[in-house]
């Protein structure tokens, strides 16, 4: 028997599934991102002890009436110059920035420290480590200094770790760092319009990202921006690569921390 | 002259439509990649704050690590039945204790996550859509609420201006 030819099949309605389908995404989707500011909200806090008192060097205040009228420190801004605020946080974070003598004492100090001085002060934390381990029958009391010492030996061989690599990058033996007191506190009344929240959150978000920016430019010759990005889009990854952005990231958010208190309001 | 001659009448040729299908499955193709899945219909009246900066939540939504919170008028119904003339829309709901039921709605939601979900609690980001002119107050209350339960991230939804560089606050 001849091979019959199979019959070819109509692709006619091919047309219309593709429109339903296409019809069907076009309803359920949209195309706007959700975009937001991401923040936390401290821990809460079982025992009540007071507040470490903080200098008023080390606090840059902005409040907002009820009428979206913004005091940042002791000038007054219209809504329609909020864009001021910007160059206002630089200058909070800037003003003393590589300076160790004539400072101005209305801003946060910097401390500059070095490996060797990181490097001498983990040192000591593990000499005092070794001389608690050797006690024998050791109290509650020693304990808890144990403990203490091995927080204070991970902490300090962070921050060594941090000033090799911005030694390594920048070829400066010092590291700056803001006085870790140092923040932005906001300050809002009960009426304050969400708006006026957020454009104030959205200047300092400015501020810092383009302090962080420009020092990430001249350490790694990337923007904080690029390397942030490129980290949410693969936290789950375990790479070195990752870990290697995420290390760099740390660094440039210990140089510019971004500290904000956002007070419940009151009024 | 038969060069001219109108060939021998009958119905114009056919348009080929073969290519159509094509066509069509290239728009739907970037449609589906251009767009994300609406979370719900919005019951509420929101008109987007402004703001520079911003961080995108594609991948967080992706991991499931973000809730959403809408924030405004009513579209329907009384707005003084609400505190404030502010409804808070969680999901499909319309709660009339009003941003007071945050605390249930988000113990409930993080218990009925799937097994792989496994950001901890105080990394799953709740994030407030609210309307331009909602009071602070009302989030702040939300915020309490939060931190007495541990969930310790948030984020204010806002657009992203671009260079326009205007916020729209209003002055009253």
């Amino acid at each position: 028997m001849a091979k019959r030819e199979a019959p070819e099949i109509n692709a006619g309605s091919m047309a219309d599934i593709a429109f339903l389908l296409l019809i069907f995404f076009l309803v359920t989707t949209t195309m706007d991102q959700d975009t937001a500011y991401l923040r936390k909200i401290p821990k809460k806090v079982e025992t009540e002890t007071p507040p470490s008192p903080t200098q008023d060097k080390d606090i840059y205040k902005i409040a907002i009436n009820s009428n979206n009228i913004i005091q940042a420190r002791d000038s007054i801004i219209n809504p329609e110059d909020i864009t001021s605020l910007n160059g206002r946080i630089k200058h909070f974070y800037l003003a003393n920035r590589g300076k160790k003598t004539n400072r101005d004492i209305h801003y946060p100090y910097y401390a500059y420290g070095s490996v060797a001085l990181y490097q001498s002060n983990m040192d000591e934390q593990i000499t005092r480590l070794n001389n608690l381990l050797s006690i024998e029958n050791p109290d509650e009391n020693t304990l808890k200094r144990i403990t203490q010492a091995q927080g204070a030996i991970d902490q300090w061989r962070a921050k060594l770790e941090m000033a090799k690599m911005y030694s390594k990058y920048s070829g400066k033996r010092e590291m700056p760092e803001i006085a870790f007191q140092a923040h932005i506190r906001l300050e809002s009344f009960n009426d304050t319009d969400y708006s006026a929240y957020i454009a104030v959150q959205s200047e300092i978000e400015k501020a810092i990202t383009e302090l962080r920016n420009k020092e990430a430019e001249d350490l790694f010759g990337v923007t904080y921006t690029t390397m942030n990005n490129q980290y949410q889009q693969q936290i789950t990854e375990n790479t070195p690569e990752i870990r290697m952005i995420r290390e760099r990231m740390d660094l440039i958010e210990t140089l510019f921390p971004l500290k904000l208190i956002e007070v419940k309001p009151r009024r | 002259m038969a060069k001219f001659r109108k060939s021998s009448g009958g119905a114009p040729p056919a348009i080929n439509t073969s290519s159509l299908p094509d066509i069509v499955f290239m728009l739907l193709f970037f449609f589906m990649v251009a767009t994300t899945t609406k979370e719900i219909d919005p019951m509420v009246k929101i008109t987007n704050a402004q703001g520079a900066g911003v961080t995108d939540l594609t991948p967080f939504k992706q991991r499931s690590e973000v809730d959403f919170v809408y924030l405004g008028e009513p579209i329907q119904g009384d707005k003084d039945r609400f505190y404030k003339g502010v409804a808070v829309q969680y999901d499909g709901l319309l709660p009339a204790d009003g941003i007071n039921y945050i605390g249930v709605w988000k113990q409930d939601k993080f218990k009925t996550k799937p097994a792989e979900f496994t950001a901890p609690k105080e990394n799953v980001i709740t994030c407030f859509k609210a309307d331009e002119r909602v009071p602070m107050g009302i989030i702040f209350s939300a915020r309490s609420i939060l931190q007495d339960l541990d969930f310790n991230s948030i984020a204010y939804s806002a657009q992203e201006m671009g260079n326009l560089n205007t916020y729209n606050i209003h002055t009253k």
